[in-house]
């Protein structure tokens, strides 16, 4: 199903189905209704003509642009872009006209609001197409970028420096232990860093994780100690700290 | 480990289908919600494979095949796990939609946690969201691949493309820790805050997915609404205290 995408400031402001022709103004009955001074109560119009999209300015007085030029009735492609007033229109790339017949999509779910996916490469390659245009697609492009970006910052190849716990008493088989995943448990556990032997010692006595900001140590199971203190919730871990756990006397330390 | 789980999904005020799927699995610690791509033909489908999928991976003796990638470095075993298992279910999506015309394009976002111990692996696609109730706070543990908040753009979505990246999280869960497992069609309809404040005031799992679902319908329900709640369940004495804390509000209330 074709779509209209709303952009302001090359932010998503919202985006709308172009199977009935969509209108375009500043009146409350409009398909897209723009709140603002430069754009004319009904604006434009965007219609599907048999095998391909139409834009129609409704002798507006600040005039409707498609790629930069003032039109009074154009044909659409996917990928044009029509600007209203300080608002731009997308007409999504992926629009291919459907068959007379309605689409399943549109029998199930008629006018309810959908999902749309934005696949980045293919949408670069769209458009990309139209050169005129293809400034203002470099900065959304640019956005979508961002997003990803602080999406992936969130997942965070872990950065910042690293933590090391020194064994300065007990058993253990190792004699030190660098704190490199997200998450290191000390414990009985298969998965456990730092691996403590006995029957009765806790599967999972503390935990060290590991985020930007440093290392937070959570007391699962047992008693703890930090620095002769028992800790029962979250201990964000500074350097020279001293863990006991079970009869281990561990030394946090970071190295720079 | 003692786990108490409960979820519930409902169709919502405004749309016609459902196409929320979630999956239980107490015992194995396992919790999966989908959320079919509206407006796409087939969501309700991609979501059911997904989440069949991602179960039947991870309870299954055969292993998935573990392939070690570098976004993968630093989490646990069971982590990759997860994510391999998410992987694994993108690719089912995707060659359903190809082998099908009339499911082409269908996708689905999804939030699952595998709790081991103390410890939740988190793996989700899309704008569906995992939060932690930990003390007396709820902390959102997943950033949405969503392009504005408020709107359908999704930057990531499972079964659209042959491979998808997935972000993983690694939370600690202490006795009486939360996990909260959503769809937006929860987080657009009741802002955090009213979230939070459900878990203060009501503790049990299936209580708390009712009160929520209700909220989001109460407020317009205008997507599909699916919660699901996993309590890492308290010791006696913290239980106790509980009910202390419950009959004493109780009291104040009836003296007021």
């Amino acid at each position: 199903m074709a779509k209209l995408i709303l952009l302001l400031d090359d932010r998503v402001v919202n985006e709308f189905p172009v199977d009935a022709p969509v209108t375009i103004g500043r009146q409350s009955d409009n398909a897209v209704v723009i709140d603002n001074a430069a754009v004319s109560s009904h604006h434009a119009c965007v219609y599907r003509d048999d095998d391909h999209f139409v834009v129609e300015d409704l002798q507006s007085t600040n005039g409707t642009f498609v790629n930069g030029t003032r039109i009074s009735r154009r044909n659409l492609r996917p990928g044009d872009m029509l600007v209203v007033g300080n608002h731009t229109l997308l007409l999504d790339g992926k629009a291919t006209v459907p068959p007379p017949a309605a689409s399943p999509a549109e029998v199930r779910s008629p006018g309810a609001g959908e999902t749309i996916f934005v696949d980045k490469r293919t949408m670069l390659e769209r458009l990309a197409m139209n050169s005129d245009a293809h400034r203002k697609h470099q900065a959304l492009l640019a956005t979508l970028q961002d997003v990803e970006a602080h999406a992936k910052s969130a997942k965070g190849e872990i950065s910042g420096p690293l933590g090391v716990l020194r064994v300065l008493n007990g058993h253990a088989d190792k004699a030190e232990y660098s704190l490199e995943g997200h998450t290191s448990v000390i414990g009985k556990a298969k998965t456990s860093l730092v691996r403590l032997e006995g029957w009765f010692k806790p599967t999972m006595a503390v935990a060290i994780t590991r985020n930007t900001q440093g290392y937070v140590a959570t007391s699962l199971g047992g008693t703890t100690l930090i620095n002769d203190q028992p800790i029962s919730g979250r201990h964000e871990l500074k350097d020279g700290d001293v863990l006991e756990v079970s009869g281990l006397k561990l030394a946090f330390s970071v190295k720079q | 480990m003692r786990l108490r789980a409960a979820g519930r999904t409902d169709v919502g005020r405004v749309r016609a289908l459902n196409e929320d799927v979630f999956s239980l699995h107490t015992r194995d610690g396992l919790f999966v919600v989908c959320d079919g791509m509206g407006g796409c033909p087939a969501g309700e489908v991609a979501s059911q494979i997904a989440a069949d999928a991602i179960v039947g991976a991870l309870t299954s003796r055969t292993p998935v095949t573990d392939s070690r990638r570098v976004e993968d470095r630093g989490y646990l075993a069971q982590t990759v796990r997860l994510a391999e298992a998410v992987r694994h279910s993108n690719q089912i999506v995707f060659s359903r939609a190809q082998e099908d015309p009339s499911r082409a394009g269908m996708g689905t976002t999804v939030v699952g946690a595998w709790i081991n111990g103390h410890v939740a692996s988190i793996a989700h696609v899309g704008d569906s969201r995992a939060y932690l109730w930990h003390g007396d706070t709820l902390d959102r543990l997943t950033c949405d691949h969503a392009l504005v908040e408020q709107q359908n753009v999704l930057l990531r979505a499972l079964g659209r493309e042959p491979d998808v990246d997935v972000e993983l999280t690694e939370v600690l869960m202490q006795r009486g820790d939360c996990l909260l497992l959503c769809s937006d069609g929860l987080t657009r309809a009741v802002p955090d805050r009213a979230l939070s404040q459900a878990f203060g005031d009501i503790r049990d799992p299936q209580r708390v997915c009712d009160y929520l679902v209700d909220a989001a319908n109460r407020s317009g329900g205008p997507d599909n609404i699916t919660v699901v709640v996993v309590e890492l369940a308290a010791g006696w004495a913290r239980r106790m205290a509980t009910v202390f804390d419950a009959i004493r509000w109780r009291r104040t209330r009836w003296r007021s």
